[in-house]
């Protein structure tokens, strides 16, 4: 196995080394970094040609200067790597490190939601396949992923940002807004539901009814300016959460795990105070992830305490219910931050920006107040790259699950008499991931090439925004060293996604012959 | 098809409540005519290839045609993309120039009656009529994304099945090629070639994206290929003699076919957009030239100001890559042997036993 | 699913009962103090003069970092500042001219040290190959080895035209320059203030301000150095000069040292390729005194023009300025909370005919051909006349800036009184007199006495059209269509890299623009003048041109000026050979509540006057 892994790699490296020598000479000849000053009417024009000449050893012919090229690109193996500098004085080394965790913190984060909820629910409209909610879902999706991105943004920051920032100013939700999300909201839930025409139609109005009523609320309280959940909000949300992981995890049969849950739920809601009081005074994202183990701690002890056999299940179950309870503790937090984040002279009471990664003029030095700025900012980006990427997921899991659901394996677990929940979840949801599997793993190699027009349209100085200033700018260095990150992430994953293929699904045998 | 392979497992399900009814329903029919019938049960789909058909018909016939460059068939549209016909003036919204005239409200309530007027989708800042470069746009772009995607389309299932079915050798040679041809990004390559070559029109830039387009797709096919040929219907297939030929072609392709024809659609409308993106940079398809995805880049600023230049060409963009998809999805169910389709309301009060049992079922 | 409809119920019912009943007071403006200012380039950090690091966002933060003897205004005026000193001509003669520089006394830098003539010796070092090579810090011309200082400021008109090395005067606060002759805009030429201290101590690997006697002590250290030509301290600063200055990661850890300026702002911090912040230099003496009221400028990096349009619209930027759309600016104008100004860049457009065989390209023989004689020349003389230049403004470039004249010369910007002595007598008039139609009948006589089917059997142009611009695709278009109806069929061929291709034999005509940088007063010689000018693409040779380009490397009064422009152009227009048609429209479009900020021509072309601005 590892001669095979190592031979791989290898091969992987030739790849690597022939495609680079090909771009390198077709972007070469293709741009020509003295254009703008041959069009130039400066009078020194000469001598900065001769400088940029000079500087980017332009008077070697390509083919060779990519050797010059890779040796400084060699130098990865005796730890110096040099890939030479970008038109703007920067190391294109420095660029890189730079732009890398930018796009991680967009892309990736991006990327992992559109798969979630992709996935999730690709599951629902292949259980309600024909339904409406499968309808109109594949519509949604199909509508989505037709959607050039730059477009997107437009809409969202015109809408989500600059009228929504110039509604803050005045937060009167007007009746037919109240009316209008109510009837969407029972739309939504009543499709997802399903059932009968009586179900439906009782579900739709129940919907309608909360949801209106919800936003009425908001909207008289002025909810939206000084947003919280409190106590007992959060409360009732831990105990419906309790029960939700539970029956999903292992039905609401298991009645040590829904007491487990609904224990730890309990807990979170009685560390509701404590917990402000260390986000008040300890803020730092240290204690934050000390209180993550000590409740990760807690929910394993909680979870032992309940059960006597069978303790993974139910273990698992808790853990989940704890970490996301307590999520809304943190939620609450953040909620509780909005005000003074408004009030500040920065932000000025307009909350959602439509660019950059963070406003340069905040100077709070409060932890909550500049991770609310970042998720502001990370807000609209991320929204215009799930809304397109998540088409895809839909489309995939339903595909795969309708598939699973037809197999054989499938046929017995329902003959042997296990629930409809055991089924999905233990049998039909665990095949559905292999392939799914195979597709994150590409997609997360992408993610590091960075989206180069999302990046640019929100002026995020990710890798995408770096590939496409090399591009404009004619910039070969640039242009190499970000080829050299994506294609070499490109490779990789789709050699981890092979041995990850093989592992998952032991029908397969790959590689025995190479 | 696997229902050959797989037919003694179905027999024993003839009884069973749904499968009962299909099973009935496409007895006696050819494989063509059970695909056909199954694809016109599909609403959307059938919506769809309506809606395609009318675009490409509108779109191709709006301006002369040149049949062997003899035969000149007239265009129906009044104006070309070359037209400078007089820029509107004066009577537009917010001191804008050259608004559409389409008015889809009647007289009798209060709008203009029906009518396209002159410039239906209005006209651009130096008077073209923009209806005209909304149809030669959406010429451009079906035409790119038909090479894209055919193109594509055509390498991803070669190279995929071969490497799938023979494995070993062969497959470690055409998945390195396919390693190789990825970490280029087509991106860079669009540029390169829209920097050096832009006057050569957006076919050939087509044909050169179609050449890079293809490596997702001959992953998956592959990945089916791998998974399929260790079934047991292959198996069956190879102990009763049947040649690779037959056992590609009538095996595992027909099994394939559903995600093939996802991906081929995904793909189509991915090229449709691949387009827009490099038009958006800068190096798609270069003015004077038009296509779609140019013309939203042009005017994504006239969105709150002269909206129309901006909703149109969306609009067909969207209408494009949307049926296509719901093709695909049509297509898909009516292909897999496997897909159960919606049993409608009187089939399901017809048979009281199918409908318990498909609920237990489903 | 039973428990999520519930849960909703639940929610609903709890959150209105759990919730307080505060209603907020509307949101109040507050008073602002900062400014935040687009930029569509990238910083390329502090130091400007490298080749790499050239750029306007670069200029525009160095305006505000550095004052020196004189800057511009938004009227092309340049304009003395008195406040940091003086320079007056000592020597007026045709082989001996002396500027002397005095800096005021009392001037200091952002840490307090004052500011001497010592600071302004640093200038001859970056601009003279002959002192970079006696001092041993590399030939600057050398193909192969970078120079100390790896700056752009060699081979130029300093280089050239510098007689010996600057004096210095015993007291150290003045300077004096002697040039080989009273070399036109030497104003331009003169020496501005550098840290010295700060580069001396930075290359003996200081990482923290120094006490002020130290301060002084490294100046001396700098003086002896620069004097004695001490290759191992001058390598040292040229490595500090050239490496340490292109950071773009600033923040509080960053060396103190690098940031010492003498401008109104200092740099606080800066994020790559996102933004760089500057807070007001307390120290502040080197120009004219702070009026205003803004204690923080951010420039923040946006590439898109429709997000920077939104990014303005949602109060995120306080002034916007780019190559805009007429939709763009129309969306500006939806913004009640900014006034736009309509400008023009220093960007010409014009189309050229070609006129004979450009060296190392294919040769020309078409219709344009000076080999034509009268008949070409009638052509050319047609063709220009055909361009609908009024309509091109009125459907292109007024949308957008409002102008609608076409340019008639390209030596001077219009809106000058001096534009409108030129244009005036320079033969443009031939080509603006009566209205397009008119015009259209004297090209289609001047067609038609040569080809008298003109109409019926038009004659084919080959024009070069730069592709990837809209706009040019639109003139391209409005071009065609004007011109079918004088006899002429346009055959555009659609490059992108239409540069390359500029003077290719294959051409009859051409149109693009070329960029005026400076406002020296031989600016456009570089384009017109017919041996050496750099985008001479149509093999036009006039000897009258190049005598005025000639002539004007010597100083001359403002009035002579405008006859040598006046009489190259006439010999320009009488040949017909090219046509300049607009400036680029550039615009800006400023938050209401600011004051005084005036978008300037010429570079730095926002923060000129930050002195002035205020909320």
């Amino acid at each position: 196995m590892v001669a095979f892994i190592l031979r791989r790699l290898g091969v992987l490296g030739v790849i690597l080394m022939g495609s680079s020598f090909i771009l390198y000479n077709l972007a070469a000849i293709s741009a020509d970094p003295l254009a703008d000053l041959r069009l130039s009417t400066d009078p020194d024009r000469d001598a900065k040609i001769l400088a940029l000449t000079r500087e980017l050893q332009l008077d070697v012919i390509p083919p060779l200067r990519y050797f010059l090229w890779l040796r400084g690109v060699l130098g990865i193996f005796i730890g110096q790597p040099d890939f030479g500098t970008g038109r703007d004085g920067l190391a294109v080394l420095d660029s890189l490190a730079l732009a890398i965790p930018v796009t991680l913190r967009l892309v990736a984060a991006a990327t992992l939601l559109a798969a979630i909820l992709g996935i999730m629910i690709g599951i629902v409209t292949a259980l309600r396949q024909y339904s409406r909610f499968d309808y109109s879902m594949t519509f949604i999706a199909f509508l989505l992923f037709s959607l050039p991105v730059f477009w997107v943004a437009v809409l969202l920051k015109e809408y989500l940002a600059i009228s929504f920032n110039d509604f803050l100013r005045e937060p009167n939700i007007p009746f037919n807004w109240i009316i209008g999300i109510g009837l969407a909201s029972g739309l939504f839930w009543a499709s997802v539901i399903g059932g009968s025409r009586k179900t439906f139609w009782t579900t739709y109005v129940v919907a309608f009814v909360a949801s209106s009523s919800l936003v009425a609320v908001l909207g008289m309280t002025g909810w939206l300016l000084d947003p919280s959940l409190g106590p007992i909000v959060v409360l009732v949300l831990s105990i419906g959460i309790a029960f939700g992981v539970t029956q999903i995890s292992v039905g609401l049969g298991n009645r040590k795990a829904l007491g487990a849950s609904l224990t730890i739920a309990g807990l979170s809601v009685v560390a509701f105070y404590p917990a402000n009081w260390v986000f008040d005074n300890y803020a730092s994202a240290l204690n934050i992830f000390l209180m993550v183990c000590a409740l990760i701690t807690t929910s394993v002890f909680i979870g032992l305490a309940f059960s006597k056999i069978d303790r993974a299940p139910i273990v698992r179950t808790t853990i989940i219910t704890g970490v996301l309870s307590a999520n809304l503790v943190l939620i609450d937090k953040f909620m509780q931050t909005w005000k003074p984040y408004m009030q500040t002279d920065a932000i000025n009471y307009r909350p959602v920006p439509t660019v950059g990664e963070r406003n340069d003029l905040l100077n709070s030095p409060d932890f909550w107040i500049s991770n609310l700025d970042v998720i502001t900012h990370l807000f609209l980006p991320t929204m215009a790259l799930t809304l397109i990427g998540f088409a895809g997921y839909i489309r995939f899991a339903r595909g795969t699950l309708l598939e699973v659901l037809n197999q054989d394996y499938i046929r017995t677990a329902r003959a042997k008499g296990l629930s409809e929940r055991t089924v999905i979840m233990r049998h039909a949801f665990r095949n559905t991931m292999i392939p799914m599997a195979t597709i994150l793993v590409a997609d997360f190699a992408g993610v590091i090439g960075g989206a180069f027009i999302t990046e640019s349209v929100f002026a995020w100085s990710g890798m995408g925004t770096l590939g496409l200033q090399a591009i404009r700018g004619q910039d070969l260095n640039l242009l190499m060293g970000v080829f050299f990150v994506t294609a070499t992430m490109a490779v990789l994953a789709n050699f981890v996604a092979d041995l990850l293929y093989s592992a998952l699904d032991p029908r397969i045998r790959v590689g025995s012959g190479a | 098809m696997a229902r050959k392979s797989k037919a003694s497992v179905e027999s024993t399900e003839v009884l069973s409540g749904e499968n009962a009814i299909q099973n009935k329903e496409i007895e006696g029919l050819s494989q063509g005519q059970i695909v056909r019938k199954r694809f016109f049960r599909h609403r959307a789909a059938v919506v769809s290839l309506f809606t395609i058909t009318s675009i490409v018909l509108i779109a191709f016939t709006a301006f002369d045609w040149k049949i062997f460059g003899a035969i000149k068939v007239p265009g129906w549209w009044k104006w070309t993309p070359e037209d400078l016909p007089e820029l509107r003036y004066g009577d537009c919204p917010n001191d804008t120039v050259g608004c559409p005239t389409i008015s889809l409200l009647p007289k009798f309530l209060g709008g203009q009656g029906i009518g396209l007027g002159n410039h239906p989708f209005g006209q651009d800042d130096i008077g073209r009529d923009y209806f005209a470069l909304v149809m030669r746009g959406t010429q451009r772009s079906l035409s790119v994304m038909v090479v894209i995607g055919s193109i594509a389309a055509t390498l991803g299932v070669v190279v995929g099945s071969i490497a799938g079915f023979y494995r070993g050798r062969v497959d470690a040679i055409l998945m390195r090629f396919v390693d190789f041809m990825i970490t280029i990004p087509v991106i860079i390559i669009g540029s390169v070639v829209g920097y050096r070559y832009g006057n050569l029109g957006a076919v050939f830039l087509a044909v050169l994206l179609g050449l890079f387009a293809w490596t997702g797709l001959s992953r998956l096919v592959r990945g089916e290929f791998l998974s399929l040929r260790e079934r047991e219907f292959v198996d069956a297939a190879r102990v009763a003699g049947a040649t690779n030929k037959r056992i590609i072609f009538k095996h595992i392709l027909p099994n394939a076919i559903g995600v093939i024809i996802v991906s081929v659609t995904l793909l189509l409308s991915g090229a449709i957009l691949l387009e827009t993106a490099l038009s958006y940079i800068g190096f798609g398809v270069v003015p004077p030239d038009v296509s779609l995805g140019l013309l939203i880049s042009q005017y994504q600023d006239s969105f709150t100001t002269r909206p129309w230049l901006f909703w149109y060409p969306g609009f067909f963009i969207i209408s494009i890559a949307l049926s296509i998809n719901f093709i695909g999805d049509g297509l898909r169910d009516a292909f897999d042997p496997r897909q159960r389709r919606r049993i409608s309301k009187k089939e399901r009060q017809d048979s009281a036993t199918a409908r318990k049992l498909a609920q237990a079922n489903d | 699913m039973k428990f999520t409809r519930s849960a909703k119920f639940a929610l609903a019912a709890a959150a209105s009962a759990a919730l307080a009943v505060s209603l907020l007071t509307p949101a109040q403006a507050a008073t602002r103090s900062t400014v935040v200012i687009h930029h569509t380039n990238v910083q390329t950090g502090l130091n400007c003069g490298l080749s790499t690091t050239n750029s306007t966002v670069c200029t525009d933060q160095a305006a505000l970092t550095g004052m020196g003897f004189n800057y511009y205004n938004d009227k092309k005026e340049l304009i003395k500042n008195t406040t940091f000193g003086s320079y007056k001509v000592i020597k007026n003669s045709k082989t001996d001219f002396r500027v002397q520089y005095t800096v005021a006394p009392g001037r200091v830098w952002s840490d307090g040290t004052p500011i001497t003539g010592v600071d302004l010796l640093l200038s001859h070092i970056l601009g003279s190959d002959t002192y970079s090579i006696e001092a041993g810090l590399g030939d600057p011309a050398s193909k192969t080895t970078k120079p100390a200082f790896n700056g752009q400021g060699y081979g130029s008109t300093y280089h050239k035209n510098i007689v010996g090395e600057p004096v210095l005067s015993s007291d150290e606060m003045s300077v004096t320059l002697r040039w080989k002759s009273p070399i036109a805009n030497w104003d331009l030429y003169g020496p501005g203030p550098a840290p010295v201290h700060a580069m001396v101590l930075l290359a003996e690997g200081k990482d923290g301000l120094q006490s002020a006697s130290a301060n002084l002590a490294a100046k001396d250290r700098f003086l002896a150095a620069y004097k004695s030509k001490d290759t191992a301290l001058l390598k040292k600063i040229g490595k500090v000069w050239s490496e340490d200055y292109t950071i773009t990661t600033i923040n509080s850890s960053t060396n103190p040292l690098l940031l010492i300026s003498n401008g109104g702002f200092i740099v606080e911090s800066a994020v790559p390729k996102t933004s760089m912040t500057l807070v007001v230099n307390p120290k502040y003496n080197s120009g004219p005194k702070m009026t205003g009221s803004i204690d923080k400028i951010v420039f923040k990096v946006i590439t898109d023009g429709t997000a920077a349009v939104q990014a303005l619209s949602n109060g995120e930027l306080d002034v916007y300025s780019g190559q805009a759309t007429a939709d763009a600016v129309a969306a500006l104008k939806k913004i009640t909370s900014v006034n736009i100004t309509g400008g023009e860049q220093a960007v010409y457009e014009h189309w050229d005919l070609h006129y004979d065989s450009v060296e190392g390209e294919t040769p020309y023989t078409g219709v344009f051909s000076k080999n034509g004689g009268a008949k070409a020349k009638a052509l050319r003389q047609a063709f220009l006349l055909g361009i609908p230049r009024d309509e091109i403004m009125e459907k292109i470039i007024a949308p957008i800036n409002g102008i609608t004249k076409p340019l008639c010369t390209s030596w001077v910007a219009p809106g000058t009184s001096a534009y409108d002595k030129i244009c005036a007598v320079n033969g443009s008039a031939f080509y603006t007199r009566g209205t397009q139609e008119s015009r259209n009948k004297t090209a289609l006589a001047l067609v038609q006495k040569f080809y008298p089917d003109a109409l019926k059997n038009p004659i084919k142009i080959n024009v070069l059209v730069p592709g990837g611009n809209a706009r040019r695709a639109a003139q391209f278009a409005l071009a065609k269509a004007n011109l079918a109806k004088v006899g002429f069929e346009l055959v555009g061929d659609v490059q992108s890299g239409w540069g390359a291709l500029l003077g290719s034999g294959k051409y009859d005509a051409f149109f693009f623009a070329w960029v005026s940088s400076s406002v020296t007063q031989k600016q456009s010689c570089s384009v017109l003048e017919t041996t050496g000018g750099s985008n001479y693409v149509m093999g036009y040779s006039n000897s009258t041109v190049d005598k005025v380009c000639t002539e004007l490397d010597v100083a001359m009064k403002p009035d002579l000026l405008v006859q040598k422009y006046i009489t190259a152009d006439r010999a320009l227009f009488a040949d017909a050979v090219t046509l300049p048609v607009f400036t680029h429209p550039g615009v800006t479009a400023i938050n209401k509540d600011l004051k005084g900020l005036k978008p300037a021509p010429l570079s730095p072309q926002l923060t000129w006057n930050y002195w002035e601005w205020s909320y």
